[in-house]
């Protein structure tokens, strides 16, 4: 079980580490959410114990499964769920003002905007 | 083909057409949308004695939502106040479930006491225990569902559009966690 | 009757999703938000006098026994960075209000920021310490974002993506530090970690560290720094190296220095190098560079290397300095990045000012910071490291001057040439009063020197 669950997080995270290094930022957002999830299944294989569910009221003898790695984990889940919903809208708003989701094309922008940059700082500089 | 044509989707494609999806799926959509919401609200209840709690339930709320989104277009549910309403929903779901946070800590308990404590006589309504924390789950219900039924809206909107001022939606909602 | 340390916490949450119903562009919204946070900071200073009359205090939520409940407590460390944090946030938000917010969601934003820092300091479980860390962090992530302008979407997605992975990081080392102890309350897990293998608990601590150290903008976790200081609006670059700056020395201090002190002096060599390429890499940049926001970035990189520094020599000297160090960069850098867009002859005194406490020079309250840095190296006796710390002032003294030299800021209407629409004469006294602090603070450090002394004392205080 426990095999498993590390060879599941290591192909989760290392789907969304080669993802992320992709040109497309559609595609670093999906390698951003693979590793996200990574670490929720990381949180649940922390806490692995066998036993009856930690739900009053409980029978004698029996142990009881970890019940603190299940919250944890729905929380992990909630914020990166909030994250991702983020982190789509901002790739939204530079796909619309950039018409553009290649980071070759945004670090072409960068360096635009850079030298334009610098032009000002050196006018200024000679006011 | 460019990289950055790859997305340069036209803009009657993007969008689901209502013709395309069957009037079979519309009638299904249609006909699941409250026993949809019921197993939600039997979730939110059933989370004292048993599997379930405001999260798992609003969830199941918002995939209900999901699921009309589907069938109609985000065009035919954007008419329904109840997507119009959504993040006010999350905001004050968030103010109710501080409520129950903080309220004690004015009396000079510490946060999260919850009434009645422990042992003490609870009051039922039919199965349902009234206690605080179930307040505390309606807010967590409400910000869940709110906050993912605003999120399909946002993404819902997103079909391409001439480049302009896009207004911020759904950045308020993050803060929750 | 003492105040409850929860209800600075509270009052900063509820004012955070209250706001949000409203648009903040509002003058009333805006103001409503100030008034919150001066209360909220005045809360905690009420708070941080009880604490310092009467020790730490600790609440568990819900009235729990404290190893099952999770605790929040108050103590001198978290206190100094609460004080800290808040008072940035609030200067930075007051300058944004009077130069006229520009997007609905800025002023609920910065109060979800400062419940952010706020719960940070004050929690003493690990995993709500992440909790509180990413409603920081989400804060954090739209901010970089306002004003809408095509370099700062581009700006704020890298920053977003980067210290996303960070978080992801920090949170698969809390999930394995619950494997290895069983617990995520501090002082437990301050108990227990010793007697875990070392292997292991080395990992944990090394994740831990990355994730900080992105926080931090350290050397080799910085690239996303530069293009997002000078990136965003003057007040939001404030808040970024001012307020959020800290969650990074704050829990390199608090996790690294209170929970995993053997790790860290493991690592020591690691955090010198590093440290030490931190200083050297950011000072060089910093002189190669026109723009004074540039500038300012990369002497953030710079600075960041003082702090880690003092942690890898360590002990109550050690973290006495981080702590000092940590709170004077962090007013340098709000008065610089405030004050760097204005112009007049009183907007180059504050340059000036600001400039002179970030190379360390006396009357201002940066020749503190340096110098304790300086005293904890000397006591620590190792000529190499003092050898980098003097090339390091150097560098700061020569990219500070510069930039002071490069442009005429006592000329002009009050208009910039760079950056920003933000020129109102309110505005102006803003920065001014921040430059007054700096001075004080460097006339009469006594406050200073006591509560980094405090803060150190109660983090060694607290291991075992």
């Amino acid at each position: 079980m426990t095999l498993l669950f590390a060879v599941a997080v290591a192909i989760l995270f290392g789907s969304g580490a080669y993802l992320l290094l992709k040109h497309d930022l559609v595609r670093v957002v999906i390698g951003m959410v693979l590793i996200s999830n990574a670490a929720n299944l990381f949180i649940i294989s922390a806490g692995l114990s066998r036993g009856q569910a930690p739900i009053y009221p409980l029978a004698d003898g029996e142990p009881v499964s970890d019940p603190l790695v299940q919250a944890m984990t729905l929380t992990a889940i909630v914020i990166s769920f909030g994250v991702a919903a983020l982190l789509l809208a901002l790739v939204y708003r530079v796909y619309t003002s950039h018409l553009s989701l290649d980071l070759d094309e945004l670090a072409e922008a960068d360096e635009r905007d850079e030298a334009v940059r610098d032009l000002a700082t050196l006018t200024g500089r000679q006011r | 083909m460019s990289p950055s044509s790859r997305y340069q989707v036209d803009a009657a494609q993007s969008r689901i057409d209502p013709s395309v999806t069957t009037v079979l799926t519309q009638t299904v959509a249609r006909l699941l949308l409250v026993p949809i919401f019921m197993v939600a609200l039997a979730i939110l209840v059933k989370g004292y004695a048993d599997v379930g709690d405001g999260f798992s339930a609003g969830v199941v709320a918002a995939l209900g939502v999901l699921l009309q989104d589907v069938a109609f277009g985000y065009r035919a549910i954007g008419r329904l106040t109840i997507v119009r309403l959504a993040p006010y929903g999350a905001l004050a779901g968030a103010l109710i479930a501080l409520g129950v946070t903080f309220v004690p800590v004015l009396t000079g308990e510490p946060l999260l006491r919850h009434r009645p404590g422990a042992g003490e006589p609870v009051a039922h309504l039919g199965a349902l225990e009234l206690i605080t924390p179930v307040l505390f789950d309606i807010g967590v219900f409400l910000v869940v569902f709110g906050f993912a039924v605003g999120v399909i809206g946002m993404i819902a909107r997103m079909h391409p559009r001439p480049i302009g001022p896009s207004r911020g939606t759904g950045a308020t909602g993050g803060d929750e966690g | 009757m003492s105040l409850d340390l929860t209800v600075p916490l509270g009052l900063a949450w509820f004012a955070a999703i209250g706001l949000a119903f409203f648009d903040g562009r509002r003058a009333w919204a805006g103001w409503a938000a100030v008034a919150a946070l001066a209360t909220t900071l005045l809360g905690t200073v009420a708070v941080a006098v009880d604490v310092a009359h009467s020790g730490p205090r600790s609440v568990v939520a819900g009235g729990w026994p404290t190893t099952i409940g999770i605790t929040l407590e108050a103590d001198a460390l978290g206190l100094t960075f609460a004080l800290l944090s808040l008072s940035v946030l609030l200067v930075a938000l007051t300058y944004e209000v009077v130069a006229g917010v520009q997007a609905r969601g800025f002023p609920a934003l910065v109060l979800a920021m400062a419940t952010g820092l706020l719960g940070l300091c004050l929690t003493a479980d690990l995993f709500n310490f992440y909790v509180f860390f990413e409603i920081a962090m989400v804060s954090a992530y739209v901010l970089t974002g306002y004003g809408d302008r095509p370099h700062q979407l581009r700006a704020a997605t890298i920053f977003l993506i980067v210290n996303l992975l960070g978080s992801v990081l920090f949170l698969i080392a809390i999930a394995a530090l619950y494997h290895l102890t069983g617990t995520l309350d501090m002082e437990q897990l301050a108990i227990r970690i010793p007697i875990v293998q070392t292997n292991p608990a080395i990992l944990s601590a090394t994740l831990i560290f990355v994730a900080f150290g992105i926080k931090l903008g350290l050397f080799p976790f910085h690239f996303w720094l530069a293009a997002v200081y000078t990136g965003t609006r003057p007040a939001v670059a404030a808040i970024l190296s001012g307020a959020l700056v800290n969650i990074g020395s704050y829990g390199l201090l608090r996790i690294g220095g209170g929970l995993l002190p053997r790790e860290l002096e493991q690592g020591a060599p690691v955090l010198f190098a590093l440290g030490a390429a931190s200083i050297l890499y950011g000072g060089l940049q910093a002189i190669s560079c026109g723009d004074p926001r540039e500038v300012l970035a990369y002497s953030s990189i710079g600075q960041a290397g003082y702090i880690l520094v003092c942690l890898a020599i360590g002990g109550e000297a050690g973290y006495a300095a981080a702590v000092l160090f940590a709170v004077t960069n962090a007013i340098n850098k709000t008065l610089l990045f405030l004050v760097v867009p204005l112009r007049g002859p009183w907007v180059a005194a504050a340059v000036t000012v600001g400039a002179a406490s970030v190379a360390g020079i006396p009357p201002a309250a940066g020749f503190f910071g340096k110098a304790a840095v300086f005293r904890s190296t000397v006591a620590d006796g190792n000529p190499a490291i003092l050898t980098l710390l003097v090339a390091g002032s150097a560098l700061s003294f020569i990219y500070m001057f510069q930039m002071v030299g490069r442009q005429d800021w006592a000329t002009g209407d009050g208009v910039g040439p760079i950056w920003s629409d933000s020129h109102l004469p309110a505005t102006r006294i803003i920065a001014g009063g921040v430059a007054v602090v700096v001075i004080g603070l460097g006339l009469w450090p006594e406050p200073l020197l006591v509560l980094s002394d405090a803060a150190a004392t109660a983090l060694i205080g607290r291991l075992p």
